[in-house]
């Protein structure tokens, strides 16, 4: 199948917004999902953008039964490591589950890994829930390591409430 | 010690952001794995598209031994996107010298960041620890974080310039 990956222009957030909710619910966690798309067009488009986003279009002739010709995406974003500098973080990735199987979602992650060289990133990285055996074994075939069973890294947060009791008792500038 | 400073790094600070790189490495027995130097520090932080912001805990001179550093502490940290809930702050270093601590001086710097995230607009506040650093996740936890590996099962991924030059120049699809 005939497929493009491009970068997403401003009006690509609305099909960016649909495949969002379509891999939170893949995910088990659709009520999680409170950005719109009027959000990711303020956060994605701005003069200092928060992430950048690749989007997988198909031709017309192979459009879904919905109407849709965009069928995939990846989310990435730059960050920094103190040990080795400049790095690409991939937040999301996603084929809608009728194209799989047909080279897209490695098509993408090879576009993210392109601007991620070009930009001179040392490295690229991802996060994966633990029982997602497919995407598991896609990103170790293509020579990821796991970095929480490897070197014992956990991720932590705080957030809502937590966050909020934290800000409060900080230094008046 | 009750006279500290919280201040945003600026060019001049590289120097000793650099040697508190180097000392929280040591802190964690990986030392030999930095290899950013100040001109990339200086580069990739002060210039026109900063990959990361730095915060510096500073002492008065008159405070140190043997005419030792003021700067002695420093918080590194840059801004990344949750597709379901916006702007995130991710919290990459955080190190105070071992000589300073237990004097309030994290504390005040994650109350600090926390406020620099409510005020940015940022929903929450990520980092990771690794699992075996007891006294790190002890200080997190107290404050109210919470262990996403754990609670949610994510696990962290990473691939490699060499893997990532192989998936970008593959064939065409």
């Amino acid at each position: 199948m005939n497929f493009k990956v491009r970068a997403a222009r401003k009006e690509d957030c609305k099909e960016i917004s649909r495949m969002i909710m379509e891999l939170a619910v893949y995910e088990k966690m659709a009520d999680q999902v409170k950005t719109s798309h009027e959000e990711l067009e303020r956060d994605g488009f701005s003069p200092n953008p928060f992430y950048e986003c690749l989007i997988a279009e198909v031709p017309d002739e192979h459009k879904t039964k919905d109407g849709y010709t965009v069928v995939g995406y990846a989310l990435y974003f730059y960050t920094y490591s103190t040990w080795k500098g400049r790095s690409v973080y991939m937040e999301d990735l996603y084929v809608m589950p009728d194209f799989r199987g047909k080279g897209i979602g490695k098509g993408l992650m090879a576009k993210v890994a392109q601007v991620g060289v070009e930009k001179q990133c040392v490295r690229l990285q991802l996060s994966v829930l633990e029982w997602n055996k497919p995407s598991l074994d896609f990103y170790i075939a293509k020579g990821a390591e796991d970095l929480t069973a490897k070197e014992g890294w956990h991720f932590l947060r705080f957030d809502g409430q937590t966050l909020d009791t934290l800000a409060k008792e900080a230094p008046k500038d | 010690m009750d006279r500290f400073k919280l201040r945003k790094a600026e060019p001049k600070d590289v120097p000793d952001i650099l040697r508190l790189i180097k000392e929280l490495a040591k802190y964690e027995d990986m030392e030999d794995q930095v290899i950013l130097t100040e001109k990339d520090l200086l580069e990739d932080g002060f210039g026109d598209h900063p990959f990361y912001h730095c915060i510096v805990a500073e002492v008065p001179s008159d405070k140190q031994s043997n005419n030792g550093p003021v700067v002695i502490g420093f918080a590194m940290y840059y801004f990344t996107y949750d597709p379901w809930i916006g702007k995130l702050l991710y919290l990459e270093d955080f190190f105070v010298m071992g000589e300073y601590r237990g004097f309030g001086i994290g504390s005040e710097i994650l109350k600090l960041l926390s406020h620099t995230a409510v005020k940015t607009r940022c929903s929450s506040m990520h980092f990771i620890v690794a699992e075996g650093n007891q006294a790190s996740i002890e200080f997190y936890k107290r404050r109210g974080a919470a262990d996403l590996s754990l609670e949610e099962g994510w696990r962290l991924f990473k691939i490699d310039k060499s893997s990532l030059l192989k998936m970008s120049s593959g064939p065409e699809e």
